[in-house]
């Protein structure tokens, strides 16, 4: 369960030349709220610059938020986001793998820091090497690899603790339709096990396959938050791609 | 304790699988030391053998048969006599004589009035070998004068010597050459750590965002300083390790290679033994911790490699003054200088390798380095949380 409640980031920077600095806030986020609820897929739609990521990023307790609460698998996060990092799977375009480290060593390190019982791991790391397809090139350096091979290995290690929450951002980007496939199987799979599960996707078909909740975010603020099934009762455009590209353009 | 280790065997995982740390870090350090004191020694080998068989031009002017004499015995002097009208200078430029002796024309009348002769000689300052040699004859001839007029006015050597220097050496070889090389050690060992220090922080901090692993990095279930304090404890060993392998280069050089001078290689032997070592590494540990802080707080705020190594490059100079300071005779490792990073290095291993270390200064070099080293980890903490900078 995720429950966010007015959320804001700002960020200050400074521009200027010389001498004449001036200090500017821009609120990446400004009071968002929303509410993930356990065994359903809520997806996070909005264009690039939104603050999508801003915000994903403070649920998963990278950054902090100016203001507001975010409650995750009900650990507030300004109480200690190691706890809330414990309890997330966290995946998005901008988390890479150590390139020099092979599968096996990466789902090896990360077991390690959340203190995953040996025979569990082990027992986890297998099921999901297999489920992924991974078994061929365990031993392989994650710098030599494809790039559906790294979203592959990617994806294993953030289910390898078993995580409530799992935030996917852009899961399957740039990759070929089997591996693709396989990825929504498994987020698929763990809405069945009463997960957690934000997923933000620009390819709208996925986002009809998979999505229970969905709201839109645009300049920082949230423009739609409801069920998937009453934005599609609501829909005045023919298609999902268009309908999300006139409630960006009238918000 | 353990979250740290998970973190540091990774990194130095990562770090030890690019060649180029390999390189820089082991196998350079290792062989710096004996290539250059082999290049040294054969460099100067040759330099002494070729000057030694090089033949000079020698233009006299007016040359008494006697100096001509002396010039002569030596084969490896050309002599050209000119006339006294020459422009010499033209001469010495245009290399045609690279050097020219002119005695004056009345040199005999002078001598035989036991006057004082003014000799003119043309020469090329830049020219050590020409001019080493032709003042070592003029020196000669001079001394040979000298007698000849003592002897015609009947005077001894003896009284012409109101006394004659004894030098009594209080201080043993080993401090005399431990204050005229120790300088240049810790020089050696500083650049070395410096070098590896700012490669790996470079790698461990700038890397990781230009590899889009940072963000993965930071979702780890562990606090940012813990992650922060593996990437410093990495980055000093990669410092730590080639300076320690530069001692072993130099030890192992200077067991191996010919041509070290013997009092010089038993002073050394001397110098370099367990409680020197000892406590030339004990500062280095501190030092190596400070600049990883001190870089990583630098290069936090870097989105690429060439960003982060123009941020960091110009620091190198205040490495350097400070250890080119110490190299520099009057500046002593006092109270007023105990606290001074890198110059109290420089100082302080010079004082080590000479065996006359003051523990007292010692042990406040150490007090303070670990104090320079807690505070760079505090200030790269506070950069490396900086979420402005770090997720740039």
């Amino acid at each position: 369960m995720i429950k966010i409640d007015n959320l804001t980031k700002s960020f200050t920077s400074k521009t200027g030349k010389g001498f004449k600095k001036e200090t500017v806030t821009v609120n990446a986020v400004d009071g968002v709220s929303f509410e993930c609820k356990p065994g359903r897929i809520f997806s996070l739609l909005g264009p690039n610059g939104a603050g999508k990521t801003t915000t994903l990023r403070m649920i998963a307790g990278i950054i902090n938020p100016s203001s507001g609460t975010a409650v995750v698998d009900g650990i507030d996060i300004s109480e200690g986001n190691e706890e809330v990092k414990k309890r997330i799977g966290f995946l998005t375009g901008s988390t890479g793998l150590y390139e020099r480290l092979n599968p096996d060593e990466t789902l090896d390190f990360f077991g390690k820091l959340y203190k995953l019982p040996t025979a569990a791991y082990n027992e986890r790391k297998e099921y999901l090497f297999e489920k992924l397809g991974v078994n061929e090139f365990r031993k392989k350096r994650v710098g030599q690899m494809s790039t559906g091979m790294k979203q592959k290995v990617s994806i294993a290690r953030t289910l390898i603790h078993n995580p409530e929450v799992l935030i996917f951002d852009e899961p399957t980007s740039g990759l070929d339709v089997i591996t693709a496939d396989s990825i929504i199987d498994l987020i698929r799979e763990s809405k069945d096990n009463n997960k957690t599960v934000i997923f933000s996707s620009h390819i709208m078909s996925e986002v009809d396959l998979l999505c229970d909740d969905l709201a839109i975010i645009d300049k920082g603020s949230i423009i739609y938050n409801d069920s998937f099934e009453h934005f599609k009762r609501d829909m005045k455009a023919d298609n999902l791609t268009q309908e999300f590209i006139n409630r960006v353009k009238e918000a | 304790m353990n979250e740290l280790y998970i973190i540091i065997k990774k990194e130095l995982t990562e770090l030890l699988r690019d060649k180029k740390t390999i390189i820089n870090s082991i196998v350079l350090p290792t062989l710096l030391v004996p290539i250059l004191i082999f290049g040294m020694i054969k460099v100067t080998e040759m330099i002494n053998k070729s000057e030694q068989e090089k033949s000079i031009e020698i233009g006299l002017v007016n040359a008494p048969e006697d100096f001509t004499a002396i010039v002569a015995s030596d084969t490896l002097n050309k002599i050209t006599t000119y006339e006294d009208s020459l422009d010499f200078k033209a001469l010495v430029v245009d290399e045609t004589a690279q050097t020219v002796v002119v005695f004056p024309k009345d040199w005999k009348t002078q001598m035989d009035s036991l006057r004082t002769a003014n000799v003119q000689i043309h020469r090329n300052g830049t020219k050590d070998n020409v001019n080493g040699r032709v003042s070592k004859m003029l020196a000669i001839y001079a001394e040979r004068l000298k007698a000849k007029r003592m002897g015609r006015l009947q005077i001894s050597t003896e009284k012409l010597t109101p006394f004659r220097e004894e030098y009594k050496e209080a201080s043993e070889e080993k401090e005399l050459i431990g204050k005229r090389i120790g300088g240049f050690i810790p020089y050696l060992f500083i650049l070395t750590m410096w070098g590896g220090c700012l490669l790996a922080a470079i790698d461990l901090v700038t890397g990781e965002k230009e590899r889009k692993t940072i963000e993965t990095t930071l979702s780890l279930p562990i606090s940012k300083f813990k992650v922060l304090l593996g990437k410093a404890i990495v980055a000093s060993i990669l410092g730590f390790v080639p300076a320690l392998l530069n001692l072993v280069g130099l030890i192992l050089g200077l067991k191996f290679i010919d041509g070290i001078p013997a009092m010089f290689k038993t002073a050394i032997d001397g110098m370099l033994n367990f409680q020197s070592i000892t406590m030339i590494m004990l500062l280095l540990i501190p030092f190596a911790i400070f600049l990883a802080g001190f870089i990583i707080a630098l290069v936090a705020g870097a989105s690429s490699f060439k960003e982060a190594q123009s941020k960091a490059a110009p620091i190198i100079m205040v490495i350097i003054i400070p250890l080119v300071l110490a190299m520099m005779p009057g500046i002593e490792f006092t109270w007023a200088t105990v606290f001074i990073p890198v110059l109290n290095i420089g100082l302080g291993v010079k004082e080590i390798m000479a065996g006359t270390i003051d523990m007292g200064l010692y042990s406040a070099m150490l007090i303070s380095l670990i104090a320079f080293a807690l505070g760079a980890i505090y200030f790269s903490y506070k950069k490396f949380s900086d979420e402005n900078a770090i997720l740039k």
